[in-house]
């Protein structure tokens, strides 16, 4: 016989092991998902990189073009006989054909660019090299991270957070000459960020001439760490500015919108009736429930700052991994692309992995592997 | 209800204002406005705007600046830059269609060679029998040279700032002017004149199977279409070329299909296919000339011939004229024996090249160099001021001494620098540049060589070798054979470390066609040092010679088969090095190559330590040998990324991994007072010495955090990789002071005046003057090397060319004789004057018309 207290134990011990059962189950399906996706994105991005190939074509025919160039040059100051000449040109190609790798079937190059991805084995880059003239893929990307981070964190940080601060006062003030404001200039976040860098250098560098006009930090740099610093903060101002007001006002249009449908919910309409404190309502009726959707548009902004700003980062000469990777993409540097590209794909894959489980503790409505 | 209107009108007014923005221009776009006029009809007339130089007196020594600021600069926002003060000069050159822009905006500027930019046409016969290829036919080809009106090209597109091109040698380089005369001559022979250009077309067309129906050519009753490939990237400036070329082949009847293309996918059809496929039918080329080549009799064979070194398929798929053929091959070997010979050669070539046209050369392209007012500038014809050797020397706020100069490139850090395969980009270079002498100074203007630290030198060629000399620090000799002594180094034994003999390897005797002797002077040890403080010694110069050698051998610890294919290129010709003396140092150098200039005959490879990227003290190599040696770096990019598995770092003597490294090998070398490559070098060094090197560049680099250490007038002071900046500081130890190439601040180009009866009695004599001054005062007569007339008749048609006498420094006259104006019928005529001086390979065009009447 079983007590009842046995019987509710064995339906406990029941239920936990249904939802180890299940959640474990999840978690599994869940990251065969997610590195099949990555499999596949990444090898696509190698397939893409190369034009299925065809760069091999591309790249022999640049090295014959750029080799004639340079031993027509070595021509002029120790002339050769036209033997030797074609003979030398021939060995040099040969040299850079086998030191890109296009002695070795495309096939076979894109199976080991992805297996070494995969594993993080990012290699030596073709024709790029670090500032500090590694040519490790690893370094090249690690060394441009610094920059990339402190712009597009600073301002893509700063954005987020005071579009949601500002939002959230407006979605209270519905109506209101800011709110009108606000909407009114939020088409102006058509325009692209370096568009503004055009005018903002032209208005505050050339005219006014009160900053400069790119670069991570004077030249030569100051040699005091302080000053340093505020050279690179001086740097950063016209960036950042375009990065941020290009962004901002459509930015905040979203998310007052978004909190103001949250905001006229039937539950939000009784928590006013029942007298509760704007504050209380904002943080228990509104936040609250959005926060699923704060949560994730956070994490994604978090993982897109790796990409950096590719044309304001140009505009601005500002050394960044966007800067690099438009580089790369213009020397089909594959190892670099998919270098840049398998940290993205892994920092995605591991962010939309951990957000099911946030979900899961942000909002009870939420069951991890619930299913239907 | 009005607050909204009112918001409402707004936001349409910003999306308005964004969108107009949008479409315009960016601000610092260049204006379209047409340049002035030109004063003169000389095209070829250089628009260096600097002042001129006046040799100053002066005490100091090392660089005319104390400091120079390397920074990078977005070559867009360039000329705001410079107006607003940020940088002083922008080195890495704009296009000539942003010359009105940099006028504009009031700023100095020099010019150098650019792109230059032709047609190239596929001769081949194509696979499909139903295709026709018009441009199989040379006659078709060559009448193209009348369709395009080169001139129109130059002021629509370039700004006015480039220059008509004909020929496939360089406009402004030595051999275009000494073929002055003829090439003016056929110059207007092959002037605009899309009449004939159509008359000629349509003959060939008709001979080749093809009718006319309407106004478009038809091949077995379809259009004759002509792919027409036109590149769209690089400088944009063959868009509108090609679209002018599709206008102008349409108007005579082609169907053409224009397909923009990058250069990456342009390549793989004109490169990477067989003509006879018959994917394009014509290119929108473009080549460069980064070098002042004092002899391009090579570039017939490689711009036109099947057997060119180009070795594309396009020239295989070439039939030239056997004659052509001929004349190419011999020009390209050297088969003359004066230079009276090759000049009629030469002139032979230009001719038939034109008539080949496999190339129809349209623009020599200009690189603008803007820079703010104020400073004197050197910019070589070819290489512009980064590319110039001269530049450290020469580039100064005129008038003063001292200073910061902020100068502005595109890039820096392409490349880890190290002198044996280092960076190579051309921004990199022009930081290299400043910190290095050599052996020998490049003239910028006519790329004949000046002693720099060789003080002279003497030239024994084989008796029969068309080599001339034209200044007198050179001793030129011929003799029938040159024996290479039997003590001659000749080669390496890597495994001993020691030189071998001509003796050892042929003793039977060796032979070369030429030998060169450089002396340097006597004090060269005591005045020149090194920037870490070291002097200059014999051992520098022995190391520079085992260098040479040591790479390519299997047997050496740094063996690199990178370097086997140039190091094989040179041997075939290396004949020997001998030190004859170390006080003075003299060394001779055997060889069985040449140089048409005997100035210009300094081995390159060998003598100096001035290496294929850089400058370096035996003792920098000797440390990066031995981290090569041990593995764990490499001085090349194959080396280093060989072992895919494995892959080392390349060396950097200004940063990265490779400066712990080269540190910690210093510290060896130092403690072990190492000398390299000790069976030969201890011959040249104690360990004292040794150990006072390692010592001085230890403290060279825990001042300045790097291994670059030259001799030249600046030092490297500061590098800032990241930040994408340098700094270079003036070298007070420099031996030289700052005035002594203060001379070549700027081109000497002649200013020519011409003048003359305005009527001439035909069957009577003519005089004309011509007036050859520079800045006002009479140009020397021992500067200058022709004054050549051409005489033109009513139909643009050569009837006399001659040369002019001198009468004095700066004055000629042209006597047209009797014979001469009987010649002319009754009209309107021209006589054409072109100014060839010896000092800047830019010969000065003028012309006057007169009338002649009976």
């Amino acid at each position: 016989m079983v007590t009842e207290s046995q019987t509710a134990e064995i339906i406990k011990r029941r239920t936990r092991n249904t939802t180890l059962v299940r959640l474990a189950r999840f978690t599994g399906l869940r990251l065969v998902a997610l590195v099949a996706t990555v499999v596949v994105g990444v090898y696509l991005t190698i397939l893409i990189a190369n034009m299925g190939g065809y760069v091999d074509q591309i790249m022999r025919n640049d090295i014959r073009e750029r080799i004639s160039q340079q031993v027509a040059a070595m021509n002029v100051t120790h002339p050769m006989s036209l033997e030797a000449r074609q003979q030398l040109t021939q060995q040099l190609i040969a040299q850079d054909v086998k030191r890109l790798g296009l002695d070795t079937p495309f096939a076979v190059r894109s199976g080991r660019f992805l297996i070494n991805a995969l594993q993080l084995k990012l290699g030596t880059a073709l024709n790029m090299v670090s500032d500090h003239g590694s040519r490790s893929v690893e370094s090249i990307i690690l060394e441009r991270l610094p920059a990339t981070l402190l712009l597009m964190g600073t301002s893509e940080l700063f954005l987020f957070f005071f579009s949601v601060f500002i939002a959230l006062i407006l979605s209270r003030k519905y109506g209101s000459i800011w709110d009108k404001i606000v909407v009114t200039l939020s088409p102006t976040s058509a325009a692209p960020p370096w568009f503004y860098g055009i005018f903002f250098i032209l208005i505050f560098a050339a005219v006014l001439r009160l900053l400069p006009f790119g670069g991570l930090v004077e030249s030569p740099p100051p040699a005091n760490t302080f000053e340093y610093a505020l050279s690179v903060l001086k740097h950063m101002i016209l960036p950042a500015s375009s990065l941020i007001i290009s962004s901002l006002f459509l930015s905040i249009y979203n998310w007052r919108t978004f909190f103001l449908i949250y905001s006229s919910e039937d539950y939000v309409d009784m928590a006013k009736a029942k007298g509760l404190a704007a504050r209380d309502i904002e943080r228990r009726y509104i936040l609250r429930p959005t926060l699923p959707t704060i949560i994730t548009n956070f994490a994604l902004l978090v993982i897109t700052l790796w990409t950096g700003a590719t044309i304001t980062e140009t505009v601005f000469l500002w050394p960044g991994l966007g800067r690099t990777l438009y580089r790369a993409i213009g020397l089909y540097d594959t190892p670099v692309i998919v270098g840049s590209t398998i940290i993205y794909a892994y920092l995605l894959a591991i962010t939309v992995f951990i957000l099911d489980f946030v979900y899961a503790l942000v909002d009870p409505r939420v069951k991890v592997g619930g299913g239907n | 209800m009005k607050q909204k209107k009112l918001f409402l009108v707004v936001s349409l007014i910003i999306v308005a204002s964004m969108i107009l923005a949008a479409c315009g221009t960016t601000p610092t776009a260049a204006p379209t406005t047409p340049p002035p006029a030109e004063t003169t009809a000389a095209p070829t007339t250089a628009t260096t705007e600097a002042p001129t130089p006046v040799a100053t007196q002066t005490t100091r020594h090392g660089g005319w600046f104390d400091q120079v600021v390397f920074s990078v600069v977005s070559s867009d926002s360039v000329i705001t830059q410079l107006q607003a003060g940020a940088i002083d000069i922008y080195t890495d050159a704009l296009a000539s269609s942003d010359l009105p822009a940099v006028k504009d905006a009031g700023l100095a500027y020099a010019t150098a060679s650019g792109l230059y930019y032709d047609i190239l046409y596929n001769p081949a016969v194509f696979t499909d029998t139903n295709v026709l290829n018009p441009f199989t036919n040379r006659k078709i080809r060559e009448a193209t040279n009348w369709l395009y009106d080169r001139d129109y090209l130059n002021q629509e597109i370039f700004g006015g700032g480039s220059l008509a091109k004909f020929f496939a040698i360089t406009t402004q380089f030595p051999d275009y002017a000494d073929l002055a005369a003829t090439a003016r001559g056929l110059e207007a022979y092959y002037a605009y004149n899309p009449d004939k250009a159509k008359s000629i077309i349509a003959t060939e067309m008709e001979g080749m199977g093809a009718t006319l129906v309407g106004d478009k050519w038809q091949y077995k009753n379809k259009p004759v279409t002509l792919i027409f490939v036109v590149r769209n990237d690089s400088d944009k400036t063959r868009i509108p070329m090609g679209d002018y070329i599709t206008k102008q082949l349409e108007s005579v009847g082609f169907t053409v299909t224009e397909e923009y293309k990058t250069g990456s996918e342009a390549s793989p059809i004109w490169i990477g296919s067989q003509p006879e496929e018959g994917l394009w039918s014509l290119y929108t080329a473009a080549w460069s000339a980064t070098v002042l080549d004092r002899n391009q009799a090579n570039i017939f064979q490689e711009m036109y011939l099947p057997d060119s070194a180009q070795g594309i398929p396009v020239f295989l798929a070439n039939k030239p004229d056997p004659a052509f053929q001929k004349l190419g091959d011999d020009l390209y070997n050297s088969n003359f024996s004066t230079a009276q010979q090759r000049h009629d050669m030469m002139a032979e070539a230009l001719k038939l090249s034109l008539q080949d046209s496999l190339q129809v050369f349209l623009i020599d392209g200009k690189a603008i160099i803007p820079y703010v007012n104020g400073l004197t500038v050197t910019a070589d014809l070819a290489a512009g001021v980064q590319g110039a050797q001269i530049w450290p020397e020469t580039l100064r706020r005129t008038g003063e001494e001292g200073g910061t100069l902020q100068w502005g490139t595109q890039d820096l850090f392409g490349d880890p620098y190290n002198p044996i395969a280092g960076s190579n980009w051309a921004y990199d270079q022009g930081a290299i540049r400043a910190t290095q002498s050599g052996d020998f100074m490049a003239d910028p203007y006519t790329g004949l060589y000046h002693p720099f630290r060789i003080e002279s030198a003497v030239v024994v060629a084989q008796t029969g070798l068309p080599i001339t000399k034209t200044e007198n620090w050179v001793d030129l000799q011929f003799q029938d054979t040159i024996e290479v002594p039997t003590d001659a180094w000749v080669d390496w034994d890597a495994t001993n470390q020691v030189f071998i003999t001509a003796g050892d390897k042929f003793p039977n005797g060796l032979t070369a066609k030429r030998m060169t002797r450089y002396i340097y002077p006597a004090n060269l040890f005591d005045t020149v040092k090194w920037h870490d403080g070291s002097s200059f010694s014999v051992a520098d110069v022995v190391m520079g010679s085992i260098m040479t050698f040591d790479r390519s051998k299997p047997e050496s610890a740094i063996y690199d088969a990178q370097s086997v294919p140039v190091f094989d290129s040179f041997m075939s010709a290396f004949k020997g090095i001998r030190i004859v003396s170390t006080s003075p140092l003299t060394v001779e150098y055997y060889t069985d190559t040449f140089q048409l200039d005997a100035e210009n005959n300094i081995p390159l490879a060998i003598g100096w330590p001035t290496y294929s990227f850089g400058e370096a003290p035996w003792d920098v190599l000797a440390i990066a040998n031995l981290a090569e040696a041990n593995g764990e770096l490499a001085y090349s990019v194959d080396k280093a990324t060989a072992n895919a598995n494995n892959p080392i770092e390349q060396t950097s003597f200004i940063g990265g991994p490779s400066l712990d490294i080269l540190n910690k090998y210093l510290t060896q070398a130092a403690n072990e007072s190492y000398i390299p490559y000790a069976p030969t070098m201890s011959q040249y060094i104690t360990a004292d010495e040794a150990k006072a090197r390692y010592a001085n560049l230890l403290a060279w680099y825990t001042e300045h955090g790097h291994f670059w250490v030259g001799t030249g007038p600046y030092f490297l002071d500061q590098v800032f990789l990241t930040e994408k900046s340098l700094t270079l500081g003036s070298f007070s130890d420099y031996p030289d002071l700052v005035n002594r190439w203060a001379t070549y601040g700027a081109p000497k180009i002649a200013d020519v005046a011409l003048d003359g009866p305005a009527q001439v009695t035909i069957g009577q004599p003519a005089t004309f003057n011509v007036t050859v001054s520079y800045e006002g005062n009479p140009y020397p007569a021992t500067e200058i090397n022709t004054v050549r007339y051409l005489v033109y008749d009513a139909t643009n048609t050569i009837i006399e060319s001659g040369e002019a006498s001198n009468v004095t420094d700066g004055q000629y006259t042209v006597d047209l004789s009797a014979e001469t104006t009987a010649k002319l019928a009754a009209g309107s005529n021209k006589l054409e004057v072109a100014v060839v001086p010896n000092v800047v390979s830019v010969p000065t065009f003028t012309s006057i018309t007169f009338v002649t009447v009976p």
